[in-house]
């Protein structure tokens, strides 16, 4: 796959070219590019003077960061205490039903990732599921629908 | 220099020194897999557990990992007690279940009461116990080719974006560390793969054995100023070649004074 990694050195020059920026830069390309390309990695660990198997470990712990293309919409179902409780695990094969992929993927053309999320500090709206970075509460396996056909609006 | 009570006898110790050193230095046998001599304690084993006390801690007792304790006066250490045992029974139970076919967890976790993890074995287990020795390893050479990848139940060793790893220089160190015998490596004909990569072995030029990798000596070279053609030839032909020297060095001085 063929990025256009130009962007990258705008990037870059944002913070100091150090081990330290590491976390910040990857942030940023991941926001750039929604994932992170693969030569991107290689030019960062070379930009930073950071071995590339550090950028890679780091790149595959946090859960903010991601080595396949993500959807526009990222839509982030909260499986933590409360929202299980409440019934985040029909919410979750509905959403899945409708989009025919499971959580931790991406549709096909690029529009929706599903993702799981252990509590997201909302309990007391439960059941909740974020689109991007618009939360949205109490919703029901009804519900769920609208917010796809609204996500897909835009 | 401190002493110390293990086991009933008064060990001397220097102070500070990592309770597991002063063991191993006394004979006694304590399993410890996260730990080698050429890095950093890590204390992620948990399987070199001891019991310490002391005189004045009114029958109080604490568990330590011998690998990252320091040696301190007065300290009464049991290696195998019934309690220390205990716990290492129960991070075996824990080992056996995640490498299922590793035959030297498996043979530990038999020696501690534990011939059948009594918990799930984990399906398709690629018996890693993750104790980081060969990435902590290869990161002391100064090559940092391999790290840890992912978190959590799917954190795994693995070259950088899982392709043959660009800093590697087949020294193999991190496949003779592993506790478990995970990381393979092939010699064959005069190449060596590892982690997917290939490398070219130097051939002594005496006898023809194989040696290190090309990559691996040109990366001694350059840190060490070590003349490159210092890996020639092999250390038992450079050992016969310098007798021979000696030798004849010798038998002439012998020469010169008859
Ligand atoms: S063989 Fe490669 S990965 Fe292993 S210790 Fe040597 S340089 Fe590191
Ligand atoms: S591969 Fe071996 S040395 Fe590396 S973490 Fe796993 S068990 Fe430890
Ligand atoms: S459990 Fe879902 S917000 Fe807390
Ligand atoms: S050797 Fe001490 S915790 Fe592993």
């Amino acid at each position: 796959m063929n990025h256009d990694l130009s962007k990258l050195s705008a990037i870059y020059d944002r913070y100091p070219r150090k081990p330290q920026s590491l976390i910040a830069v990857l942030q940023d390309i991941q926001k750039e590019y929604n994932f992170l390309p693969c030569e991107a990695l290689k030019q960062t660990a070379e930009e930073l003077n950071v071995p590339l198997s550090k950028v890679f470990s780091v790149s595959t712990f946090y859960n903010a960061f991601s080595l396949v293309p993500k959807g526009e919409k990222v839509i982030r179902i909260c499986v933590g205490t409360t929202c299980h409780i409440r019934g985040a695990k029909q919410i979750q094969e509905q959403l899945e039903d409708e989009l025919k992929i499971k959580a931790g993927q991406t549709t096909e053309d690029l529009q929706f990732s599903l993702e799981v999320v252990a509590c997201v500090g909302a309990c007391a709206m439960a059941p909740v599921v974020a689109v991007n970075e618009r939360y949205h509460g109490n919703v029901t396996v009804g519900s769920c629908k609208k917010l796809l056909k609204k996500g897909k609006k835009g | 220099m401190i002493s110390m009570t293990i086991n009933g006898k008064v060990v001397k110790a220097e102070k500070g020194e990592m309770l597991l050193k002063v063991t191993r230095r006394e004979g006694i046998d304590i399993p410890a897999l996260c730990h080698h001599d050429a890095v950093e304690p890590f204390g992620g084993c948990r399987l070199c557990m001891v019991e310490i006390t002391k005189a004045d801690w009114d029958g109080w007792k604490n568990y330590v990992t011998a690998c990252l304790y320091p040696a301190e006066d007065g300290l009464i250490i049991q290696t195998h007690s019934a309690k220390v045992n205990e716990l290492r029974k129960g991070v075996l139970d824990l080992l056996a279940a995640r490498c299922p076919n590793s035959p030297e967890i498996r043979e530990l976790a038999a020696e501690y009461g534990v011939p059948q993890t009594t918990l799930e074995e984990v399906p398709d287990a690629d018996n890693c116990i993750m104790c980081g020795l060969c990435t902590r390893v290869c990161e002391r050479l100064g090559f940092k080719a391999i790290s840890t990848v992912g978190r959590g139940h799917s954190k795994q060793v693995a070259p950088p974006l899982n392709e043959a790893p660009p800093d590697c220089v087949g020294c193999i160190s991190c496949a003779q560390v592993c506790p478990t015998n995970v990381i393979p490596y092939k010699d064959i004909n005069g190449k060596r793969t590892i982690w997917e990569k290939q490398f070219e072995l130097i051939a002594c030029k005496e006898c023809g054995k194989h040696t290190i990798t090309t990559d691996f000596a040109d990366a001694l070279c350059e840190r060490r100023a070590i003349p490159r053609d210092y890996f020639d030839v092999c250390d038992d032909c450079r050992r016969k070649e310098l007798s021979l020297k000696m030798g004849s060095i010798v038998a002439w001085s012998r020469e010169g004074t008859s």
